[in-house]
């Protein structure tokens, strides 16, 4: 590696350390300050506090079992979907890995829409609370699942499996599951499971709108964040944020390192044949796919029908009429609500914003991994997982930092810097763009870069008349989870910029639905948003699809 | 599908890129617009920011008060531009106000009660406002009548029941809080937070006074830990309570409704304004109770560092008589101006009660002991865990 890619590479890392340790470190120093440095004391402050208790009990329970009903889902759905041809194979694929870039605000009402007095009527019943949750982690997680199992599947020579029918140990179908599909499928399903884990964890919009009383770590950290970091003011809210930071920090850690390592270690090479060799058509499969896609579109379909539906109070009690006076409402806004347009124009701006530096930030990251695994595996190794560590602080943690962070340096000027929320954006969204861009890294061919050395070409020219080329599908499949992710984060926004003039998409959304109900608009206005929002992530991740592949093994 | 037919661009060979120059050119047009735009976007939060003296930012929660004619109106007449910083609740206003303490862009708080306004002038966080305070009746004075805040509205918090479930058959009609403890009453009891909500606070405060903390007993610990033990529901605000799980009031019309609670906390004239929307009906009633009701006063406050010019132009509006005069019909709360009564239409006024006996503790009391307090009232929720 010369010395202009060791510069690159160490900048690379200085200034990703600078922008997660610098905010954290700061916000941490103010905590600290008031609560103590005894982590024990943190942690016991969870159980000695009403608004946590038994927090970490139900965050643990249900991203486990939100995992399990995860993988009991999505794997009879991965199998049939890489097993076999299917007419429109791209667009069902698309669409059942759509839940994963539909964000949770989203998720979370349209599955309130479904589940109200309009829809199932099975709101009223504390019992379903628990299950509609486990089942909405479910629909949002199950695309992590079919994309690291599907790309084996459909691309596993057959004849491993026909060898198999031949032995002893591969007689039965059963055996054949048990002594080949097993074996070969466990890393995939272990590294899916763990992000869904992860991600299940953290989760906030579909806890705080699904759940009535629950709260998860993350959850909780958003609810009393707003008096943290306080001296002499409300402190046991500063013990539960580090007690809940800790925990947090510590588990998804494990959870990351874990899927680090197993991602890692399936670059073994496998017999690989083409798909039309290895796939043949299904019928019975149907009952699989259809059922599925039914699943991954409902609600989506049912925040559309709820943005156009009314509730109606008349004669014979309550009723709904359809009209388009919630999108009235959100388009027009109010002095309490932003017009719909200064939203999305928020929104794309600090999108535009992340896009700029969480793209070739995490471009040099995952480029320095891949130079630091030929000659220093250990230290490649920690890099990645310190490019994994947004995930393990959670968005919460992390709008946190910024907030807290940011106020120690500068009150006034912090909020009167309307980008401040992009540099939580970028904080999340990086390790995403590490996580697609290093597979492709390590599958480019070498030798068209050695040829282009040899015949003379300089650095930077092979740079981007070579590697960019050769990348441009990641590349392009990077900035458009950025743009979708950015656009659809909440949990760090909520935090950052629910207390400024500056309202995001999903912030808004939000707000329209936490109004008062006795207005009947607010349920129509806040999905008319989550609409619009929809519609945008969607159209973003149908372009990128076209440009995804198998091959690279990622996660996307 | 991505091809892998990698495109290598000089290293290609001229000829090739000779023949494609001009089939390239509009393709590098279009990416240099959408670099153009990519950029320039971010600045999209700054267009129309232009210098205003005459701006107002207000700091504050849903308050129904602030409608969008109330607001329109103040800026027609008086020039100056509205800004509404919206939060969950009155506890989450002062947690803004100390957590951005230096800032000089919010000029106006309003929202804040007698419970919380004492922790606020402890920080420091207001300032004197320029306020013509005659007219205003003793009882939303006697809280606090200084020039650091002035009330708006007021009202009396207390438990409202549902007399369609508390009809002596199905429940009995309370006769003490002790008997909300009872297996009766197990989960149908919803209380707002005392931490979040200030009619939770304005009713924890109530029930030191109902137990009389000055002897220094423990009952109130007592109950509290009894109520916890009996399923009490809490919430984190009073509308999640009031509407969500109670189901004497217009909950069940809501699409978020669950109504598994029979008494909550929420005014002694909310059964008025039940009434009121539903044409001379209701079946919500107030519990009176004696020492079981708060008074609680809601004041506008210019904030320290802000514009005490307009927030004060604001404030002046927000007490008129023509503005304060409907904040029984448009916040749904009693005006604090004297001679104003609540409407007789519809029965707002007959199902609305004043209580007899309501708590009585000074907001000098609070701000010394709320902390403490609130402590007391997490130890009560989470012994026995």
């Amino acid at each position: 590696m010369n010395d202009l890619r060791r510069l690159a590479s160490a900048f690379a890392v200085m200034l990703y350390s600078m922008l997660i340790l610098i905010p954290i470190g700061l916000a941490t120093q103010r905590l600290i300050l008031v609560t103590g440095p005894n982590p024990y004391d943190w942690t016991k402050s969870l159980s000695e506090n009403y608004i946590s208790q038994n927090v970490l009990e139900f965050t643990l329970v249900q991203a486990v079992s939100s995992t399990l009903l995860t993988i009991i889902i999505s794997l009879p759905i991965a199998w049939y979907l890489g097993r076999h041809r299917w007419p429109f194979e791209s667009l069902i694929r698309t669409v059942l890995t759509l839940p994963f870039v539909i964000p949770s605000i989203i998720a979370a009402m349209g599955i309130l829409t479904i589940v109200g007095p309009y829809g199932l009527d099975i709101r009223t019943n504390e019992n379903t609370w628990w299950w509609t949750l486990i089942i909405s982690h479910a629909w949002f997680n199950m695309a992590l699942i079919i994309r690291f199992c599907e790309p084996l599947l459909s691309k596993l020579d057959p004849a491993l499996e026909e060898q198999l029918r031949l032995l002893p140990h591969g007689r039965t179908r059963a055996s054949r599951f048990k002594n080949l599909w097993v074996p070969l499928l466990l890393p995939s399903v272990v590294a899916a499971a763990c992000m869904t884990f992860v991600f299940s964890f953290t989760s906030f919009a579909l806890v705080r709108w699904i759940t009535v009383r629950d709260n998860t770590l993350e959850s909780v950290m958003a609810e009393v964040s707003s008096s943290a970091g306080i001296q002499g003011y409300m402190e046991p809210t500063s013990d539960i944020v580090m007690g809940a930071s800790l925990i947090q920090f510590t588990i998804l850690l494990t959870s990351l390192w874990l899927t680090s390592v197993i991602q890692r270690d399936r670059k073994a090479i496998l017999p690989q044949a083409r798909p039309e060799h290895v796939r043949k058509p299904n019928s019975p499969g149907w009952l699989v796919i259809v059922p599925a896609l039914i699943f991954a579109v409902l609600p989506l379909i049912s925040v559309v029908i709820g943005s156009f539906r009314i509730r109606d109070l008349g004669e014979s009690g309550a009723g709904f009429r359809w009209g388009t006076d919630g999108w009235n409402q959100a388009y027009h806004g109010s002095f309490s609500f932003a017009p719909m347009s200064e939203a999305i124009l928020n929104s794309l701006g600090y999108a535009a914003i992340t896009i700029l530096v969480a793209l070739p930030l995490g471009y040099a990251l995952a480029s320095t991994i891949n130079d630091l695994e030929k000659r220093s595996p250990n230290l490649a190794r920690l890099l990645d997982v310190f490019t994994m560590l947004p995930f393990a602080l959670s968005a919460a943690m992390v709008g946190l930092g910024v907030l807290l962070g940011i106020i120690k340096l500068d009150v006034s000027s912090a909020y009167q810097f309307w980008a401040l929320p992009s540099l939580a954006h970028i904080m999340l969204t990086t390790p995403f763009v590490v996580r697609i861009m290093l597979p492709a890294i390590r599958s480019l061919d070498n030798s068209y870069d050695e040829n282009a050395r040899v015949l003379g070409m300089g650095e930077f020219s092979r740079f981007i008349k070579i590697k960019i080329p050769l990348l441009k599908g990641s590349i392009i499949i990077s900035s458009i989870f950025v743009i979708a992710m950015s656009l659809g984060e909440f949990g760090a926004s909520f935090i950052v910029a629910k207390n400024s003039d500056w309202t995001t998409m999903p912030l808004l959304i939000d707000a329209w639905r936490a109004k008062p109900m006795k207005d009947p608009l607010s349920a129509p206005a806040s999905n008319a948003v989550a609409t619009v929002l929809m519609l945008i992530t969607m159209g973003l991740f149908m372009f990128a699809e076209r440009f995804r592949n198998n091959r690279d093994g990622g996660m996307f | 599908m991505a091809t892998h037919r990698p495109d290598l661009g000089n290293a290609s060979g001229g000829s090739e890129m000779r023949n494609t120059n001009k089939n390239e050119k509009s393709p590098k047009i279009a990416n240099m617009v959408i670099v153009i735009l990519l950029l320039t976007i971010p600045l999209s939060g700054c267009v129309g920011d232009t210098e205003n003296d005459r701006e107002l930012v207000i700091v504050t929660y849903d308050v129904y008060a602030l409608t969008d004619e109330v607001i329109e109106e103040f800026e027609n007449e008086t020039g100056i531009s509205v800004t509404i910083l919206k939060l969950n609740d009155a506890g989450s206003i002062l947690d803004y106000l100390i957590q951005h303490q230096g800032r000089e862009d919010v000029d106006l708080a309003i929202g804040m009660d007698n419970n919380f306004l004492g922790t606020a002038i402890e920080f420091d966080l207001l300032a004197e406002s320029d306020v013509n305070q005659v007219g205003i009746r003793n009882d939303a004075l006697g809280p606090y009548s200084g020039p650091l805040a002035t009330p708006f509205d007021m009202g009396y918090v207390c438990l409202n029941y549902d007399t369609e479930q508390v009809d002596g058959e199905n429940l009995t009609v309370p006769t003490s809080l002790w008997n909300l403890t009872e297996e009766e009453w197990r989960g149908k009891v919803a209380l707002p937070s005392p931490v979040t909500s200030s009619p939770g606070r304005a009713f924890m405060l109530a029930t030191l006074d109902y137990f009389d903390w000055e002897d220094g007993n423990d009952e109130f610990t007592s109950w509290w830990t009894a109520m916890k033990d009996n399923d009490v529901i809490i919430t984190s605000g009073w509308s999640e309570a009031y509407e969500t799980h109670y189901t004497g009031g217009y909950g069940e019309w809501t699409e978020g409704y669950i109504g598994d609670a029979h008494i909550t906390v929420s005014y002694c004239h909310s059964p008025g304004v039940e009434s009121w929307y539903n044409e001379n009906w209701t079946k919500s009633a107030s519990l009176d109770l004696p020492k079981t009701s708060f008074l609680q006063v809601e004041y506008a406050a210019a904030v320290n560092g802000g514009n005490i010019e307009t927030a004060s132009e604001f404030i002046n509006y927000l007490i008129s008589p023509e503005v304060n005069s409907l904040m029984p019909t448009e916040n749904l709360m009693y005006s604090v101006l004297e001679g104003q009564d609540l409407p007789e239409e519809n029965g707002y006024l007959l199902n609305s009660v004043i209580p007899q006996q309501p708590s009585q503790i000074s907001m000098n009391d609070i701000s010394e002991n709320i902390e403490l307090w609130l402590e007391e009232w997490n130890s009560a929720m989470t012994s026995g865990e």
